[in-house]
């Protein structure tokens, strides 16, 4: 186990103690990473992201008051930080918002590889897969993802659902080729 | 058939515990940039350490460049001369002798007349080339025979005149002018001729201020003109027949051949800008130097001008004596042109005076008490009494513990004084006039009598003194500059004070003198 509390951790990272920075670069890399993964379009810009959620937890880490889930903290630090960098893109420009009619989201139950799963994330469009992953895997309201992407709550609506649209359809025939290679 | 299911729920179940290790390499860019910054912190101060050096090494240059300045131009027109000596061919072109009194405008007039000439290319005047041509005053013509592969040809112009009538002196003006630049870059060109015309402008300003300089430059181009003996010979006359006019046409001379090179004619051409600029700010220093904060120290003397008494009106006829005290301070001024300037600052003083021939005795008795209390002392030792000796002479003589004693009343003020300082010389030496008020608040207020054995013992305070009280200022300032940011200075000032006391008897005209010494930093 660790030698050191969280709290005492946290502590020390405040007075920029190596030592400490490192402990809890290993206690959280792997949950953070793992947003990173889901929220960028490649393994390659996921770990430049965490490179840089993890340099603004440690620059930020003093006005952290023990307030507050510290995890919960750090992981809407990184979420932010990766959408900073989206921000700093501006690839935002998706043509087509319009509503789309209900359909049908089920899909059968089948073990799905959480590789393959993650895979056809990062293949979304970046503001699909961002609004996916705010609203479906992280829990924000339509309401919060419209303030944080600066876009309507509209976009963000329907923005979620082509980018269930295409995870299905993409699942879909993953499923079919899967199915006829087997046979 | 497996069971369907929400496409949320799918992804949610995936990624519920989903966790991914990055690669070492992540923690260690990380490592190293949180390495970077705390290295980063850390090495500010010493960065800051290098730079207070640098800037430290930057004022001295620039102090020993205002000092030197002299002896800069030298290195840069060696630097120069020796650039000259490579295979280039020269030409001396003599050209029209101008016509020049000491007016900028005309010189700025012949200048252009000169841009005409370079720009259409047509030389007014003769060109002598390879050949020595002894013209028919006192001209020159050299000619380094060397040729060159570079087509590069720079004439060097100068006037075969040098006629001094009474105000007309014709100068020569040499100037540059190289086919290659003229044909590529007239306006390059023109830009030079416009620097010239500074450069003009301001040699004739300098040339006018020293002659000291003046010397310094002759000599100086004694030695730029090695490869052009001819040359040499001519300035020698010139700086003979006139020595300011030497000047100029030896900073012209060195100006021309800067930017004979055609090779670095663009640093040239900088080199000059430069040159002027140095010119330019040296007469400007003067204003440049608005402001100056000046410590300072003084012993000051404090005595009364007429026969009275702060104290009782029995000690008016008893003789005073000032004391001699210090005061110190700080002082800014601020120069509203070179004239005048505006000071003010801080100081405090300590103030004194003596009054002679008191007599004090032991006042047992609460009656000699009440009767022999002074009137603006509120004393804080009951049992003493003090009386002028000349009363005590016309009375009857009484038990008398001591005989000859001294009251000696001490005043602490803070003083803010508002000058203003006429400059009626500002060479190295310099003599200002200063005029203005002060005003004085009241620090402490202590009044002790010293027998003649030299016992002090405090009497009590003067009840009498205003809490601020005002003078009226007058003096004259010496001051030496050192260097063009540093002064020492001597300021003896007389200040007459107003109200300094509100209840003197008789005509008690307290005065202050101090001869206030210090240094002065300008920037």
């Amino acid at each position: 186990m660790f030698k050191l509390s969280l709290k005492q951790l946290i502590e020390n990272c405040k007075i920029d103690d190596t030592k400490a920075q490192g402990e809890l670069y290993k206690l959280f890399s792997g949950k953070l990473f793992a947003i990173c993964l889901k929220y960028s379009r490649n393994y390659v810009e996921a770990e430049d992201n965490l490179q840089d959620a993890f340099l603004t937890i440690f620059k930020k880490i003093e006005q952290y008051k023990n307030k507050g889930s510290f995890e919960g903290w750090i992981k809407r630090i990184t979420v932010n930080t990766v959408l900073q960098c989206y921000r700093k893109e501006k690839v935002f420009d998706i043509i087509n918002e319009n509503t789309i009619e209900d359909v049908e989201l089920e899909v059968d139950e089948d073990t799905i590889s959480i590789d393959y799963l993650l895979k056809i994330i990062q293949e979304l469009p970046d503001r699909y897969r961002l609004v996916f992953n705010l609203y479906v895997l992280d829990g924000y309201s339509h309401k919060n993802i419209a303030e944080m992407l600066d876009i309507n709550i509209g976009t963000s609506k329907s923005n979620l659902a082509r980018a269930r649209l295409i995870l299905k359809k993409t699942i879909e025939d993953y499923k079919t080729t899967q199915h006829s290679q087997s046979l | 058939m497996s069971d369907k299911k929400h496409i949320d729920r799918l992804f949610q179940e995936g990624f519920k515990d989903f966790e991914a290790t990055p690669s070492d390499t992540v923690w260690k860019s990380i490592e190293a940039k949180l390495n970077e910054k705390n290295k980063k912190r850390r090495v500010i101060p010493i960065w800051w350490r290098y730079a207070g050096v640098a800037a430290l090494l930057l004022l001295l240059l620039t102090v020993g460049g205002v000092l030197l300045n002299n002896t800069d131009d030298g290195s840069t027109i060696q630097v120069v001369d020796t650039e000259n000596t490579s295979p280039e061919k020269k030409s001396i072109e003599s050209n029209n002798p101008l016509n020049e009194s000491t007016k900028t405008n005309t010189v700025v007039s012949d200048n252009d007349s000169q841009d005409e000439s370079n720009e259409s290319s047509i030389p007014q005047s003769e060109v002598i080339t390879n050949k020595k041509n002894p013209s028919k005053e006192t001209s020159i013509a050299e000619t380094s025979a060397s040729k060159n592969k570079n087509e590069s040809k720079t004439n060097l112009i100068s006037s075969d005149k040098l006629n001094i009538n009474d105000k007309n002196i014709n100068v020569k003006i040499v100037a540059p002018r190289s086919n290659n630049t003229l044909a590529n870059n007239p306006s390059e060109e023109k830009n030079n001729t416009k620097n010239l015309q500074k450069e003009i402008e301001n040699n004739i300003a300098v040339s006018n201020t020293s002659e000291e300089k003046n010397k310094n430059v002759d000599s100086k181009n004694e030695a730029s003109l090695v490869n052009n003996e001819k040359a040499k010979i001519l300035i020698d006359e010139a700086s003979k027949e006139n020595k300011a006019i030497a000047n100029l046409n030896n900073e012209k001379t060195e100006e021309v051949q800067a930017e004979e090179n055609t090779e670095e004619n663009k640093r040239s051409i900088e080199d000059a800008l430069n040159n002027a600029k140095d010119v330019i700010e040296k007469d400007n220093n003067q204003l440049n130097n608005k402001w100056s904060v000046a410590p300072n120290v003084a012993p000051v003397y404090f005595n009364t001008l007429g026969d009275g008494s702060s104290i009782d009106p029995q000690f008016n006829s008893n003789s005073k004596s000032g004391d001699v005290n210090m005061s110190y301070g700080i002082s800014t001024s601020y120069a509203i042109n070179k004239k005048l300037s505006i000071r003010s600052g801080i100081n405090s003083v300590n103030l004194g005076y003596n009054t002679n021939g008191v007599v004090v005795f032991q006042s047992v008795g609460v009656n000699t008490k009440s009767s022999s209390a002074l009137q603006n002392i509120n004393s804080s030792s009951n049992n003493v009494s003090l009386i002028s000796s000349e009363t005590l002479n016309s009375n009857a003589p009484a038990s008398i513990s001591s005989s000859n004693a001294t009251i000696n009343q001490n005043l602490k003020y803070i003083e803010i004084p508002l000058e203003i300082q006429y400059t009626i010389s500002d060479k190295k030496f310099g003599i200002n006039i200063i005029g203005g008020f002060s005003s004085f608040f009241l620090n402490n207020n202590e009044t002790f009598y010293q027998e003649d054995n030299g016992n002090r013992t405090q009497l009590g305070e003067a009840s009498n003194i205003n809490n601020l009280s005002y003078s009226a200022n007058f003096g004259l300032g010496l001051n030496y500059n050192v260097t063009k940011k540093f002064d020492l200075n001597l300021e003896p000032i007389f200040k007459y004070q107003f109200n300094t006391f509100n209840n003197t008897s008789g005509n008690f005209t307290p005065f202050i003198i101090g001869v206030y010494t210090g240094f002065a930093f300008k920037f």
